[in-house]
Order: C-alpha cells, then sequence, then structure tokens
C-alpha cells in the first residue's frame, strides 16, 4: 500500500475513534443524572447502612461509636432474630411452591372459554388489590379462636370444636402461609393465563390429532412453553416473600410467642422503632446478602431449566 | 458497542422523594410575636380548639403546629428531626424515645419550673432521671378490670374480689355455670402482670426496677411469684390459652356482647361498649392483690410535653409559656374537655365516668404501673421479649421462671 493510502487510511481511523469516542462521551453524558440518582438513593443508603452496621448509632446521635462487628454477633445469637429467618424462609419457599402448584392450573381453567369467565377472573384477581395489612386484619377476624370468629362459629354450629387457628405455633404458621398463598394466586394466575395465550393453539390440535390426552398436554406442552413465566413468578414470589412484613405483622404479631415473626419485623421493630439503628443496618446488610445469594442461586436454576425445555 | 446500564433504568424507575417533612427552625414574625414550632401527638382535630385557647390567653406567641400520629410514625419523624437538627421547639417524649431523649440531652429541664408544681410528681418523674424533669405530663391512662354485673350476680358476686385467690374461685364458679369467666388480650404486657408488679414495686423503696437495673436483682427473683400466680389461670384451666390470639378490640366486642364476664379493659372501652351495649351493667374494677398486697391497676402517664434544648433562649421561654398554660387550670380543663383524658394536676377536677370513677382515684394518685414506661433502658427490647415470653409460657412451652430468666438474659444482652 503507498504511504498516502497508509495516511489516508490513518487519518480516517483517527477520524472514526474521534467521533467514536464524541459518541459514547454523548450517551454516557445522557447516562450522567440517571447514574447520580442511583448512587444518591442506592449506592450511598446501602454504604451508610453498613457504616452503622458496625456502630451503635440510635437514630439520635450523629456521631455514633465504631463498635466493629459487635452488632452481627448480636443477630447471630438472638434466638427471635432466628427465628425471624427461620420462619422468613419457610414462608417464602412455602408461598412459593403452594402458588405455583394452583395457580399454573387455574390459570389453565381461567384460559378456556366458559360463561362469567371475566367475572370469575376478576374474583381470583381481587385479592390482590387490598392491603396486605388490610387483609391480614381481617383475617385475624375470620381466624379469631373464639367461638364467635367466622371460620369457628361455622364449626360449632356443625357441632364441632373451635380451632386455634391463631393461638399455636404450628396453625398460625400454617394461616399466614394459607392467607398468604390465597392473596397472592389469583394474581398469578392471572400472569400465567397471559402467558398461556402466546402458546399457538396448533400445538394442541397436533397433539390432540396425535391422541394426546389432557394430561399429556398439561405436561408435554403447556407446562415446558410456560417456564418463562415460571421463572418471573418464582422469582417475584421468592423475593416478595422473603420480604415479607405486612401481613404477618397485622395477622399474628409475629406470634404466638416468635412462631410467625419475620426477618423485616425484626429489622422495623426490633432495629428502627427500638432506636438500635446499628442493630437493624446489620440484619439489613444480612438480609440483603442472603436475600440476594437466594435470588441469584434461583435465577441460575430457573434458567438452565429454560434452557432445557426451550 | 455499548451496553445499556441496568442502572440507568433502575435509578429513573426509583425516583423517590428526598425531602422530608418537618418544621423547619422557628421564624418570628414582624409583628412582634414569637413563633415556637410544635410536633402534636395528639390530633388535628383535638389539638385545634387547645390551641385556639392558648392563642386568646396569650396572643404574643404564635404556635406552628404540624402533625404525626402515635406511636410509631411520631416516634420516627421526631428523631428524624432531632437527627437533622430541625426538632420543633415543643414536642412529645414517650415511654418509646424517652431513654434515647434523655441521654441525647434533647430536652431542657423543667424541674424547678413553677409550673410543674400543680402536675402529680409520678407523671413528672416517669419523663425524668436522677431528679430533672423533662416531659410535662398532664394525664395518665389506668386498665384494670371490667365486670359484667349480671354475670357476676348470676354467682353471687358483686364485684371484683380483693385478692387473687378468690379471684380465681370466682372464676372457677362462673365456669361452672357455664359462663366464661375471664379473657384478656396478651397481645400486648397483661394487664394482670403489670398490676401484680405494680402492686409489689409500689412498697417497696428503692423500687423494684431500682433493684434490677441497678443489677441487685433480677427479673427472675423479682417477677417468678407474679408470673406463677398469674399462670395460675391457665394451668387450671379457668381461661383457655387461645387468649394470645387475641386483641383488645376481640375481647372488648366479647364483654360488649355478654358472652364473658370480666375482662381487662381501660376507659377506651367506655364509648365502644356504652354504644354496642347500652343496657349492659358494667363496671371497672382493680386487679386483685396477691401475696397479701393491694388490689392496683396497670396504667402509665401519658407522654410529656417537652422543650427542645437546642431552640435558642427566647424560643425556649415562649415554649415554657406555652406549656405554662398547658398545666394552668384553664388549659387543663380545654385539654381534658377535647381528650376526655383523666388529667393529674391538684388544682383541676377532671370528670370522671361513674363506671371508671374506682380507676380514676388510681390516676389522680399516681398509683399506677406499667413495666416498659417503668424500665431504665432497653424498654422496647424487653417489652417485646416478654411478651412473646409471657404468650410461650401461656401454651405451655415454658415455666414462670424460665420467663423470668428470659428477661436477665436480654437486659444482660441488650
Amino acid at each position: 500500500m503507498s504511504l498516502t493510502a497508509t495516511a489516508t487510511i490513518t487519518r480516517a481511523k483517527r477520524r472514526g475513534r474521534k467521533a467514536g469516542w464524541r459518541q459514547i462521551t454523548a450517551s454516557q453524558a445522557f447516562l450522567l443524572p440517571a447514574t447520580i440518582i442511583f448512587i444518591v438513593l442506592f449506592i450511598v443508603p446501602l454504604g451508610q447502612s453498613f457504616w452503622w452496621s458496625l456502630t451503635d448509632f440510635t437514630g439520635y446521635n450523629p456521631n455514633p461509636n465504631f463498635i466493629g462487628f459487635a452488632n452481627y454477633a448480636t443477630i447471630l445469637q438472638d434466638p427471635s432474630m432466628l427465628a425471624g429467618l427461620l420462619f422468613t424462609l419457610l414462608f417464602a419457599v412455602g408461598t412459593t411452591v403452594l402458588i405455583t402448584a394452583l395457580a399454573i392450573p387455574l390459570a389453565v381453567q381461567l384460559n378456556k372459554v366458559f360463561f362469567g369467565r371475566n367475572l370469575v377472573r376478576s374474583l381470583w384477581f381481587f385479592p390482590a388489590i387490598p392491603s396486605m395489612a388490610i387483609l391480614g386484619l381481617v383475617w385475624r377476624y375470620i381466624l379469631s379462636p373464639l367461638d364467635s370468629g367466622v371460620v369457628n362459629s361455622v364449626l360449632v354450629k356443625l357441632g364441632l370444636d373451635s380451632v386455634g387457628w391463631l393461638s399455636t405455633d404450628a396453625l398460625a404458621k400454617v394461616s399466614v402461609i394459607v392467607v398468604g398463598v390465597w392473596a397472592a394466586t389469583g394474581w398469578h394466575a392471572v400472569l400465567y393465563t397471559a402467558y398461556l395465550q402466546s402458546i399457538p393453539a396448533e400445538y394442541y390440535e397436533v397433539a390432540k390429532i396425535d391422541g394426546a390426552t389432557s394430561r399429556q398436554q398439561f405436561f408435554g406442552i403447556t407446562l415446558p412453553l410456560l417456564t418463562p413465566a415460571m421463572v418471573i413468578s418464582t422469582f417475584l414470589l421468592m423475593t416478595g416473600g422473603l420480604k415479607v412484613f405486612d401481613l404477618p405483622y397485622t395477622l399474628t404479631n409475629g406470634g404466638p410467642g416468635f412462631s410467625t415473626y419475620t426477618i423485616t419485623q425484626s429489622i422495623v421493630v426490633s432495629g428502627v422503632g427500638q432506636g438500635r439503628y446499628g442493630l437493624a443496618s446489620a440484619l439489613a446488610v444480612l438480609f440483603t446478602f442472603a436475600v440476594g445469594i437466594l435470588s441469584f442461586s434461583q435465577l441460575a436454576l430457573t434458567k438452565v431449566i429454560e434452557r432445557r425445555f426451550s | 458497542m455499548n451496553k445499556r446500564p441496568l442502572l440507568a433504568a433502575a435509578a429513573l424507575l426509583a425516583a423517590v422523594p428526598l425531602a422530608l417533612s418537618g418544621c423547619s427552625s422557628s421564624d418570628d414574625g414582624a409583628d412582634g410575636k414569637t413563633t415556637i414550632t410544635f410536633l402534636s401527638w395528639t390530633g388535628e382535630e383535638q389539638m385545634t380548639p387547645i390551641l385556639d385557647a392558648f392563642s386568646k390567653a396569650h396572643p404574643e406567641i404564635k404556635v406552628d403546629v404540624s402533625y404525626s400520629p402515635p406511636v410509631a410514625e411520631y416516634i420516627q419523624t421526631l428523631q428524624t428531626q432531632v437527627l437533622s437538627g430541625i426538632a420543633p421547639d415543643v414536642f412529645l417524649v414517650a415511654a418509646e424515645n424517652k431513654t434515647n431523649l434523655i441521654e441525647g440531652g434533647h430536652m431542657l429541664d423543667l424541674s424547678g419550673e413553677d409550673f410543674v408544681k400543680n402536675v402529680e410528681p409520678f407523671n413528672m418523674n416517669t419523663y425524668g432521671r436522677d431528679g430533672a424533669q423533662y416531659g410535662l405530663s398532664l394525664s395518665s391512662w389506668a386498665a384494670g378490670y371490667a365486670y359484667n354485673e349480671d354475670l357476676l350476680a348470676e354467682v353471687g358476686a358483686t364485684g371484683i374480689p380483693e385478692t387473687w385467690d378468690e379471684f380465681l374461685d370466682l372464676c372457677e364458679k362462673l365456669q361452672d355455670a357455664g359462663i366464661t369467666p375471664f379473657l384478656e388480650s396478651v397481645d400486648q404486657m397483661p394487664t394482670t402482670l403489670s398490676a401484680m408488679i405494680g402492686a409489689k414495686s409500689h412498697s417497696m423503696d428503692p423500687t423494684l426496677d431500682d433493684l434490677i437495673f441497678s443489677g441487685e436483682s433480677t427479673f427472675e427473683a423479682e417477677w417468678t411469684g407474679a408470673l406463677t400466680e398469674y399462670n395460675k389461670l391457665y394451668t387450671e384451666g379457668l381461661v383457655s390459652p387461645d387468649v394470645v390470639a387475641l386483641d383488645g378490640d376481640m375481647v372488648r366486642d366479647e364483654f360488649a356482647a355478654g358472652r364473658v364476664a370480666i375482662i381487662n379493659a381501660g376507659p377506651w372501652i367506655i364509648n365502644p361498649v356504652k354504644e354496642a351495649a347500652p343496657d349492659l351493667n358494667w363496671s371497672f374494677g382493680k386487679i386483685p392483690a396477691i401475696d397479701g398486697g393491694e388490689p392496683f391497676v396497670a396504667g402509665a402517664a401519658s407522654p410529656g410535653y417537652a422543650i427542645n434544648s437546642a431552640s435558642d433562649e427566647a424560643h425556649q421561654e415562649a415554649a415554657k409559656v406555652f406549656l405554662s398554660w398547658l398545666a394552668s387550670p384553664e388549659g387543663v380543663e380545654t385539654f381534658q374537655a377535647q381528650t376526655g383524658d383523666v388529667t393529674v394536676t391538684s388544682d383541676f377536677e377532671p370528670p370522671v365516668d361513674p363506671v371508671f370513677t374506682t380507676m380514676g382515684e388510681s390516676i389522680r394518685n399516681g398509683e399506677l404501673y406499667l413495666p416498659m414506661i417503668s424500665w431504665q433502658r432497653s424498654e422496647d427490647v424487653l417489652n417485646v421479649e416478654a411478651v412473646a415470653q409471657i404468650q410461650r409460657m401461656i401454651q405451655g412451652q415454658s415455666t414462670p421462671q424460665e420467663v423470668a430468666q428470659a428477661l436477665d438474659a436480654k437486659l444482660a444482652a441488650s
């Protein structure tokens, strides 16, 4: 190649790199406000929480004392906080499994054409509308252990003994999970219904022609093609379940004892409410790591399953 | 090719208002009025007539009021303002924040002021420490037993017995007659236990909590006896352990419906019960005594009005004028008319509902006790632990001694 051509090519490359840098700089400049907001609203508070977790910050003194990992040691030795962690995990996993198991068949039924389908869909979706705190208060009355409680009054009329739905550890845990499942199943069924409508009808027609039964169609066509929806639904359920606060707080207040105590209740009540921001921050940091590990693990697993079925 | 950063979309969607609501530092107007800021715990509907009356009595002082509902929201709002250095000139000190506010030196000592002299010392000392008094508490609340006179009459009883053994006998008689004898909500510190501990502490000097918190005694030594007596309600089968799932409203509704003879209750049930059951014959009584003591009641001084120690002298003086008026006969009368509280100043006799007369005396004499108000540190921590452990005891999962030991362990760790 001649020297002139080489120089021309070099100048063109330089102009191209300059134009490329200008383009990069311009697009980065547009991202700057969002970056600043992210840093100010997320990174800084996160860092501040981590710093406070290493101090005895009460929320009143702007100059707390550094105490190292003492807050973390307190958490790991506190029976109430360990109880909160266990029930939070039970609630998250329990509601995820139950809601997924119920919402998919429900979605299949709601996807069929029948009289009053829209009304039925609305009724199933309705529990997702009121706040969980309101639902907790309402269900507290429904599940009252007194003979005059809604459920118990029916049992008593049928000649049965009333049941302490919220007054024994095991039943209280079951009650919280059942109410959580009841509140969210409809919403997730609607999510699955939307994905079902994207499955081509021809698949089912071909399957029918080939003599596949409804069960075979469900497990061979519906379930594999619903995998992307399951990834989203289970991710939302797990993260929502791990963060649960208002439902157990209003339904059982974390009791009886600490049987339905949650991590978020520990953070809010034991930490923030009691002016122990250092401890609450340490709990929040541990919780963030735990949720992050669980969530990323779940995403990785569901991605493997999705690839398997796609 | 640049990747689109995830943070851009997340940050844009997560725009959250940064401004905190709160009082700015008080400003004085050009008309010579001093303006003080006040964060009220009492709602606007009740507080406005009180502030209007103050304004008429002291037109030279303007009160710039803002509201935050009790309890958690108020405590957090005030805490944020204190931390930010924008706390109002006057605010409320309550059980939940008194330790932090006292230890942080955020309140003015009111003990030498003229306007506290007519206030019941129990109330002033509730929000004080080592002789200093930080909160002007104008009223108290008390809780005891509400009883259905007709149901008690069916077994020949005319009121709440004075001793605990007699009370247990009464419950047994009611149960044998097919009447639910007693219900108590255990979603908070049981009224019965508070009164039993209070009766013991009232007769001690130094008090029971002075001994525990100074390390000279323990919860195990001081509380086990009362816990054991209280637990007899459940170990003797007189009350169902299902009470751990009840709240005050459920218990009140059972009482109003005539389905239970005796419940734990305070003045907050008077209007709802009268509305739900206007023909119900009922009254209040004190908690029966154990160990040869006197019947007692649970209760506490209402939150106290405090003056910000960081305010300048002019605003502190104006705030003192405000507090002085609140504690005056005119102020207390206006306050009582709006809130219905039983006030505790010696120069004003508040009207008390006839069903509540017995309890009114205890309030005016400061013969009340509530563990969380009386404890000297880690109040909330201990209260959460105590309620949970007592629920476990009622369920039969632990003994009274273990409950007390758990409190000792919690105190040691906090």
